[in-house]
């Protein structure tokens, strides 16, 4: 009874967890995501605007006003309270700039901030909402730094890098309106400035980037040199390779020099700054010629000069900002991907709702990652309550295996069958409610030892919780700490070790009493006595259920009552102990140095 | 302007060497290149002095051209300014083209010269130092060392820019000039106070933030637990919590910093509104003609914006002869191992003996008050003990990576102090605890140890190893890339491929840290194998923690506290039940048949 192919379509956007007032974001495109973040925000832009305007307003006019008092004074007999009145609106002025400034980095400041913390909000709570399956796939490293770097770089896109370009864009704009003020014609120079300015500024970046590029991964690259041989120094001295390790690292800091000095050769050619010191002799040329012609005063001269002058902020700032506009759209882009990756395995909420009794039967399964085949035609069956060992080397596929069980992955070809069901025709929800898993590295809260044991179940008795310790063999250790099943455990309390996490994770497993257990027991106890209690908590919890182990123990693989041999994907041989030590020459030698 | 707001992270470091000393070992590297270092500081010179005189050529033009309304004027002030302009950027682009390459070159000779330190010395040494910093020392400290020196430039120019323009300005109008000076006070107490108060609040953050940074991190890892349990909701308040407090720390820092340019720029309209009407009373008393006030003017913003550098400069330039010191206190450390004479090293019998001696690590806690123990020629001892009994210890004097402070240390009967530590190492072969393979092929890993190695002995060697079944497990064979610090092999197949690195190298001595990890029983075997083809016709001794290396070895040595309390084989030694019955018991049992044989009670 074939039943391939009649799974339902996938569930798009399905979540497993949401907040009760979520705020509704574009999620189309960076730029588009982007811009409704800001747009929950959207009197805070707008001010900062206002308050820029404001700012080069008043940073320009001081130019505007200067050129009014060098005219002023270049009269015979003037009034002193003329000069005053100009004196004082430059404060004025300058303290409208100061105070607009402010205005203008406290708010964009502010918004950068909002923005990195919503963003990570809101990609935490995908991340909640994401299912089993994305999170077995991800990598937490890579996880980790779209929360923290990648959110970051949308923080600094918007302050220092969105403040600069509002204010170098302005910058520009309002010199130039009060330049055309006093008179339109002068506009020529500036704009000839700024058109050669657009053309050396995309030069210099083309040429820069690339050698920033290279030199940014060689310091990464001598960086990761200097590490290794720093950290394998015992390896270095023992084989008297400490003159090929300063070679090889010489060589490193040799191409990172001349990449250094590459850069350096560039960057030394700054041509726009070239370009600004021509306009501002052309400018000069340009004024004192409408001074000549009677167009303007030489107070306007000098005000012309003054505005030109307020041109080289956005000269020498303009590339910087757009490289952190850029880096920040790349990380938007990052982290958008990760919200809106969805896992397209069936969630299949029609499907089989009954408790498990435990059998497990593979027919025929193959699986492939990424074209890479894993497991090929494993078949085997299973009944229920027993333990199965799996044995192989390590990336033989034991643990790939086990993930088929509760549709982590989804076999390639043949079938996976719980109580003789097609894993894929339960209702997922219903499957994994049932099989648990306790991985080789127990993940334990920053909370009290009993709280982490109750994970699961939060309104679980204190009794069952020290029934469960006792079970889990994990009583003994627990209670040796002086505030015992209150003990902290991590960063503020106490560190446990690998076989002490173990057991925390089985007595979850007693609370929660799962059908399907898959034990990951690959952790190495150096000593006899842990060795006993953790033999004995797993054999207890064991006992009650269907259990997969993946074990290089070998008292657990000779007690198990069946054993899978895997080797490079295949299934070798399965049976007992006994049965496997007369007909299994691979299984034989792993007991051979025991004679 | 841009040192105000640079070095905020930098923590406070303690010095032992002094200024002096650090300025001239800095200027020690710069030494060969003085030619260029001269060039550069006439560039900087020409350039900070042509930097003032553009400012003062429009002033004077004003003035001309107004008096004289003449045409010649124009076209001579304005080709002045462009050949300034033209000639400051020039002046520039080879400041910066020279110093680039001077500070690229000394920072590589640094670099050269702590790496060699670095690798020269003992393991003491890297006891003391964790990794990570030493690290940092050798690649960032190097650059902020030749930031001192470009900071120092950088900031020569602009005092010369603004000495200029003061002697100008002063012999022109004493008081407009120290009206202008005046100000100066005030652009020091600002940049200082508010430096004070940005670096506080920086290195706050900087410590909040890796806290949350940590908390986050956990939140991120527990999501598949929460998930399996359906605690959503509840790790989702924790880490909200968390990114609350990650904002608030960030939005007190980022307001902070953002202050500092509006408030300048409010104080120096202070001063330019001053010296507006102050200089126009001038020009009203013919004091100075309106070109002269125009060039207060700019002076305005010539003098702030140094001013603020300046300021700055000192504890920037503290941080960098910080900097400095780390990298020189690594090239200084005395080396602990020291060999007395530098005798050749024939092809080693394997003979060690160790007559009472006596060892402590840099914590001074003694490990083995006085061990006297002889190994013979290709004996096999497997040395077991407590954690931190000083087996390790053992082998790490054998291969004198460590100095001992009493007692000998005899190899074929000779004094390992006066060996030449390159031949004696060459015929050791050390494993480690935790095997480290290079990134690189597993073939280049194997050949670490005898460079000069042809393909057909590093493939024979490993085929020796357990018959080089293990090699079919590996993708590519010994091609196969092992990836950062052996990253895609297994810890099994990593201490497979160490065994075969030291079986091509063929030790006189083999010294073995057996790896506590577990590993899968298959690769556990190989392991096993190629341990007893190592074992044979050379001394080994070996840190046991495997049972079944136990029971291989002649002779096991029972350390206790740096003692030896019992040596004797594995039957022997169990059958009188001392110590090594109970370490047994302890330790190796679970690793027995008899305990894999035994059903497993509840």
């Amino acid at each position: 009874m074939a039943r391939v192919g009649t799974r339902a379509s996938p569930i798009v956007g399905k979540r497993e967890f949401r907040l009760e007032k979520e705020y509704p974001y574009n999620r189309s495109g960076p730029v588009r995501w982007i811009v409704s973040h800001l747009a929950r925000y959207p009197y805070i832009p707008l001010v900062a605007l206002v308050v820029t305007v404001i700012n080069n307003y008043c940073y320009s006019n001081i130019q505007v006003v200067i050129g009014r008092a060098f005219d002023l004074i270049n009269r015979t007999g003037w009034p002193t309270g003329a000069l005053l009145g100009l004196a004082l609106s430059v404060l004025g002025l300058a303290v409208g700039q100061g105070l607009s400034g402010l205005a203008r980095n406290y708010s964009l400041e502010f918004l950068a901030q909002r923005i990195e913390r919503d963003a990570r909000d809101e990609l935490y709570v995908s991340l909640l909402g994401k299912s089993q399956t994305f999170h077995s796939r991800q990598r937490i490293g890579d996880i980790m730094a779209r929360v923290t770097n990648d959110v970051h770089m949308l923080n600094m896109m918007f302050s220092p890098g969105l403040m600069l370009i509002i204010d170098s864009a302005f910058g520009t704009v309002m010199p130039g309106l009060l330049i055309a003020r006093l008179h339109p014609s002068l506009l020529l120079v500036p704009g000839c400035f700024l058109a050669l300015l657009a053309v050396t500024l995309v030069d210099y970046n083309r040429r820069l980037n690339p050698v920033s590029l290279a030199l940014r991964e060689q310091f990464g690259t001598m960086n990761a040199g200097l590490a290794e041989a720093i950290a394998g120094i015992e390896v270095v001295k023992s084989n008297v390779r400490q003159h090929y390790e300063w070679d090889k690292f010489v060589q490193n800091a040799r191409r990172y020099r001349d990449l250094f000095v590459q850069q350096g050769a560039i960057q030394a050619r700054y041509l726009p700054a070239l370009v600004f010191s021509v306009a501002w002799a052309g400018a000069l040329l340009h004024g004192l010629l409408s001074w000549q012609a009677g167009r303007i005063t030489l107070g306007q001269v000098v005000a012309f000069m003054g505005l030109m002058g307020a041109l080289r902020f956005p000269t020498y700032i303009s590339l910087f900002t757009f490289n952190l506009v850029q880096l920040g759209v790349a990380s938007a882009r990052r982290v958008l991907e990760t919200i809106n990756t969805e896992t397209e395995l069936d969630e299949n909420p029609s499907g089989v709702v009954r408790p498990i009794r435990g059998e497990v039967t593979f027919e025929h399964v193959s699986f492939q990652y990424d074209g890479k085949p894993v497991l090929r035609d494993i078949s085997f069956h299973v009944e229920p309550g027993e333990t199965v060992a799996i044995v192989g080397e390590t990336g033989s596929g034991k643990t790939t295996l086990t993930r088929l069980i509760n549709r982590i992955f989804d076999a390639t070809s043949g079938r996976v069958l719980i109580d003789g069901i097609d894993v894929r025709d339960w209702n997922l929800e219903a499957l994994r409610s049932q099989i648990s898993t306790i991985e080789q590295d127990v993940f334990l809260f920053s909370r009290s030892i009993a709280e982490n044991i109750a994970f699961g179940c939060p309104d679980a008795s204190r009794e069952a919780i020290e029934r469960a310790a006792r079970d889990a063999q994990a009583e003994e250790f627990i209670l040796r700490f002086p505030d015992g099943y209150e003990t902290e455990v991590g960063e503020r309390g106490v560190t446990l070790s690998g076989g002490q996490r173990q057991r925390i994770a089985i007595a979850r497993a007693f609370l929660t009493d799962p059908r399907i257990l898959i034990l990951d027991d690959s952790t190495s106890a150096i000593d006899s006595a842990t060795e006993d209690l953790i033999q004995r908590a797993m054999r207890r919890i064991s006992r009650q259920r269907t259990t997969f182990l993946i074990t290089h123990r070998l008292s657990q693989i000779r007690w198990a009552d069946r054993i899978l041999v895997l080797r490079r994907g295949r299934l070798v041989d399965q049976g007992t102990h006994a049965e496997l030590m007369e007909r299994c020459p691979e299984y034989r030698k792993i007991f051979a140095r025991y004679d | 302007m841009g040192f105000i707001l640079d070095g905020l992270e930098s923590e406070a470091y303690d010095r032992t060497y002094s200024d002096r000393e650090l300025v001239r070992r800095i200027l020690r590297y710069f030494r060969p290149y003085a030619r260029q270092m001269v060039l550069v500081a006439i560039l900087l010179t020409l350039y900070s002095a042509g930097g003032s005189v553009g400012p003062i050529l429009i002033s004077y033009g004003l003035d001309l051209v107004q008096r004289a309304h003449s045409r010649s004027a124009i076209p001579l002030l304005v080709g002045g300014i462009l050949l300034f302009g033209v000639a400051g950027w020039a002046l520039n682009y080879g400041r910066q083209l020279l110093s680039a390459r001077v500070i690229g070159n000394v920072v590589l000779d640094l670099r050269a010269d702590v790496f060699r330190a670095t690798v020269e010395h003992d393991l003491s040494f890297f006891d003391e130092h964790p990794s990570g910093k030493i690290v940092s020392r050798v690649t960032s400290d190097t650059q902020d060392f030749s930031d001192v020196v470009s900071l120092t430039m950088e900031l020569i120019g602009q005092v010369l820019l603004v000495l200029v323009l003061f002697i100008w300005l002063i012999r022109i109008h004493v008081w407009l000039t120290l009206l202008l000076v005046a100000m100066a006070p005030l652009a020091v107490w600002l940049a200082l106070r508010f430096r004070r108060i940005a670096r506080e609040v920086t290195q706050h953050a900087r410590r909040v933030t890796a806290k949350i940074n940590a908390q986050i991190q956990e939140s991120i890892s527990g999501i598949m637990v929460a998930k399996a349990f359906r605690q959503e909701q509840a790790i989702y308040n924790t880490f909200a919590a968390n990114n609350r407090q990650a904002y608030l720390v960030g939005l007190r820092r980022g307001l902070t910093l953002n202050t500092i340019f509006p408030v300048v720029g409010m104080a120096s309209g202070l001063g330019t509104a001053m010296l507006v009407y102050a200089g126009g009373l001038a020009v009203r008393s013919g004091a100075i003609s309106p070109g002269t006030w125009y060039l207060f003017m700019q002076s305005v913003g010539f003098f702030w914006w140094p001013m603020l550098s300046i300021a700055s400069f000192w504890s920037q330039f503290q941080d960098g002869l910080s900097a400095a010191e780390r990298v020189f206190a690594l090239i200084d450390a005395q080396p602990k191992v020291v060999q007395l004479a530098n005798e050749p090293v024939p092809r080693l019998e394997g003979h060690i003996e160790f007559r009472n001696l006596v060892f402590s690590y840099n914590d001074g806690e003694i490990v083995l008050p006085g061990l006297t123990l002889e190994i013979r020629p290709k004996e096999t001892v497997a040395i077991v003990g407590h954690t931190g009994a000083g087996k390790s210890s053992i082998a790490r004097l054998i291969a004198r990576f460590y100095e001992f402070q009493g007692g000998e240390l005899l190899v074929d009967g000779r004094d390992i102090r006066r060996l030449n530590l390159d031949e004696y190492r060459a015929q050791i072969g050390f494993v480690p605890q935790e095997p480290f393979l290079f990134s690189g092929t597993v073939r280049e890993n194997i050949r670490y140890g005898r460079p000069g190695a042809s393909d057909a002995e590093v493939l024979a060697a490993a085929r020796r190893i357990s018959n080089g079944e293990w090699l079919d497990d590996l993708p590519f064979g010994l091609d196969t890339d092992v990836g950062e610090r052996g990253a895609n092999l297994s810890m099994g197949q990593r201490q497979l491929v160490a065994l075969a690195r030291v079986l091509l190298k063929d030790p006189a001595i083999f010294l073995l840290d057996e790896a506590t990890a577990s590993v899968d029983p298959f690769t556990e075997a190989q392991i096993q194998e190629g341990l007893e083809t190592l074992m044979q016709d050379r001394t080994a001794i070996l840190i046991a923690h495997r049972l079944s290396t136990v029971k291989r070895a002649d002779r096991i040595v029972v350390l206790e506290q740096g003692r030896i309390i019992e040596e004797g084989t594995h039957e022997s030694l169990l059958a009188s039940g001392g110590h090594y019955a109970k370490l047994y018991d302890t330790y190796f049992r679970h690793q027995s048949l008899e305990y894999v044989e035994k059903p497993i009670e509840v």
